[in-house]
């Protein structure tokens, strides 16, 4: 096979794109470690109910998807705020393995009360940007992923303005920092959960509309191969930290497609554990990590 | 001081002596009273399989570890086992402990890597393996496994045989009640000791000249054999393996079966697994499809935040509630 330097941007561009969907599931993962501390191996499921919501208003109104995006954002909000208070709060503190298992309970509940809603066929969403492609340089760029590229990057600056600059921010990053001294200052602790559950649901939900309107076909056991996906990827970046997320996601987006390009692509799922258990191999904490204890 | 109480279950030694002769009792009868029941005894041999592989999967817990893919456990001992049986003719009853070797020397590989993690790097690293060993099955291996369409295996008992199915019953069980007897003298003995040592505080036990390294890939090890145990059982049952037998489902149903009994017991993972598949089999016959999943994923849930030592608990709890209730009245 001839890999000229075209082919490497080409896929370059395709790890890009599938590494925006990536950094926004890891970063909503790590916001709510960050917080709470607990891992929500459900995730994924979210970002199965961000695609669906977003197809449903899609159906009924025809308007552009990615315009819908703002419609379907505070309903995930929303549901990851309900979550947060059935299902994680009560088993908060009560030992690691406990949300692990909690989550499973989610993923049979989400998916399948999916699976009894909108059926479990495959589905799509048209983008009405699908057949527009721009030539930069002699590469292919659709300009859905031009698009999607620029969105992940706009919700990031969002994300960054208002954990830097506003009060709910400030106090979400104490929370972070330490829990009890947070709650010695006064902050309602219990609330920032709630609230960094909702922006993680709300940032996986927007991953799940970009997903499927940039053209993948989607059924109610979509989440749960990206969203392991992107545990790893917060393994790799190291639990809590937001800029290895975003590194990580985009390392993993690119590896996964020279991955495809040169093993085949039945290896597309199983190379980004290979690339876990070697990164664990080598530093147990993740790569930018410093102590996961 | 442990309470070896707390890791062999829950109850006075009578109470316990007692659900064990009776379970057994069950075990023995249940087929001979409903005569051969085909659909029963399909679901009875399924049900005493799942208890050696949810048995398997909670002796990890033992010693503070888990795993989100023991399906790589119980495939690889089902192919190989299957593999072995076709290729040499040897009686699967052979066969399977040759599985359950296969499994445990791919566990120990795996538990190489995995005894220093913790939790969730835990819990992924081996969610990852039970994947990546599905793509090896599909993919480079895919001349012997058969690929996606998988292999056919030799059944345990010969159909040649009159009342195969019921053979075939009493044997699993017989292996059911070996390994769980196994898991008691295990636990029961110094090794079970450092095991609570080392999930209850894993630097006291180091301190007291208990290696956990060594201790968790035993555990791990023991797992991964009598998991491929109960796969080869399963496949030959079956009669055919695919590389669905790698699904997240297939590394789920242990993890749930041992929850809803309780973590950590010898019971537990007994009583899990007959509860549940008398409800998922109710649901089913209720004609329930994906409903029923989001049953058993409500119940899973409930039960974690209500009853966090599982349905075996249930007793205790309802005692303890009826006491307080009583002094009330007082």
């Amino acid at each position: 096979m001839v890999v000229s330097s075209d082919l490497i941007i080409q896929v370059m561009i395709w790890g890009l794109y599938a590494g925006c969907i990536y950094i926004l599931l890891a970063t909503g993962l790590n916001l709510i470690f960050g917080v709470m501390k607990i891992v929500n191996f459900a995730h994924g499921e979210l970002l199965m109910l961000g695609a669906y919501i977003t197809f449903t208003f899609y159906a009924v109104s025809g308007f552009n998807p990615y315009v819908l995006l703002a419609a379907s954002l505070p309903i995930l909000i929303l549901i990851g705020v309900i979550i947060e208070r059935t299902c994680f709060r009560p088993i908060l503190g009560t030992g690691k393995l406990n949300e692990i298992f909690i989550s499973i309970g989610l993923i049979y509940i989400i998916q399948n009360a999916a699976a009894m809603i909108w059926s479990d066929e495959w589905r799509t969403i048209h983008s009405p940007f699908e057949h527009i492609t721009l030539k930069i340089f002699g590469v292919n760029l659709p300009l859905d992923y031009l698009i999607i590229v620029i969105t992940t990057i706009s919700i990031l600056i969002i994300l960054f303005l208002f954990m830097q600059r506003t009060r709910l921010g400030k106090a979400m990053r104490a929370t972070s920092q330490n829990r009890k001294g947070a709650m010695l200052m006064g902050i309602n602790v219990e609330r920032m959960d709630m609230l960094a559950f909702g922006i993680g649901a709300g940032l996986a939900g927007a991953a799940g509309t970009l997903w499927v309107v940039s053209g993948q076909v989607f059924n109610p056991y979509m989440g749960s191969i990206p969203a392991v996906k992107a545990f790893a990827i917060v393994i790799i970046g190291g639990l809590g930290s937001i800029p290895g997320a975003i590194i990580g996601g985009l390392i993993y987006g690119i590896a996964e497609n020279f991955a495809i390009l040169t093993l085949g692509g039945a290896w597309k799922d199983a190379i980004s554990f290979i690339i876990l258990i070697l990164v664990l191999i080598v530093r147990p904490t993740g790569i930018f990590g410093e102590s996961a204890e | 001081m442990i309470d070896m109480n707390k890791t062999l279950g829950i109850g006075s030694k009578r109470a316990r002596l007692l659900g064990v002769i009776l379970l057994l009792l069950l075990a023995v009868t249940l087929p001979l009273i409903f005569g051969m029941n085909l659909y029963l005894l399909t679901v009875l041999v399924l049900m005493v399989i799942f208890i050696i592989y949810a048995s398997s999967w909670n002796f990890l817990t033992y010693t503070g570890q888990g795993s989100l893919g023991h399906a790589a456990f119980f495939g690889l001992g089902g192919y190989a086992s299957a593999i072995v049986a076709s290729a040499s003719g040897l009686s699967p009853y052979i066969t399977i402990f040759i599985g359950g070797g296969m499994a445990a020397l791919v566990g120990l590989f795996i538990g190489i890597i995995c005894v220093r993690l913790k939790e969730w790097f835990l819990a992924m690293v081996t969610f990852g393996f039970a994947i990546i060993i599905q793509t090896l099955m599909v993919s480079q291996f895919a001349d012997i496994s058969g690929g996606w369409d998988g292999i056919a295996a030799p059944r345990l008992v010969p159909s040649s045989i009159p009342n195969y199915q019921l053979i075939e019953y009493y044997s699993i069980v017989l292996i059911a009640v070996f390994v769980i007897l196994l898991f008691y003298f295990i636990l029961k003995s110094k090794i079970g000791l450092a095991f609570a040592a080392i999930r209850e505080n894993e630097i006291e036990a180091r301190a007291a000249g208990i290696d956990p390294v060594k201790y968790r890939l035993f555990a791990f090890l023991v797992s991964a054999y009598f998991s491929g145990v109960a796969g080869a059982l399963e496949i030959h049952n079956l009669g055919y393996i695919t590389p669905e037998i790698f699904g997240v489902d297939i590394s789920f149903w242990p993890i749930i079966y041992s929850i809803s009994g309780g973590l950590g017991t010898l019971a537990g993972p007994i009583v899990g697994t007959i509860f549940i598949t008398f409800i998922w089999d109710g649901l089913q016959s209720f004609g329930l499809t994906y409903l029923r999943f989001v049953i058993i994923g409500l119940l899973l849930v409930l039960i974690i935040i209500f009853l966090p030592k599982g349905l075996i608990s249930l007793p205790d709890k309802i005692k303890g509630y009826l006491g307080k209730r009583q002094k009330k009245v007082q």
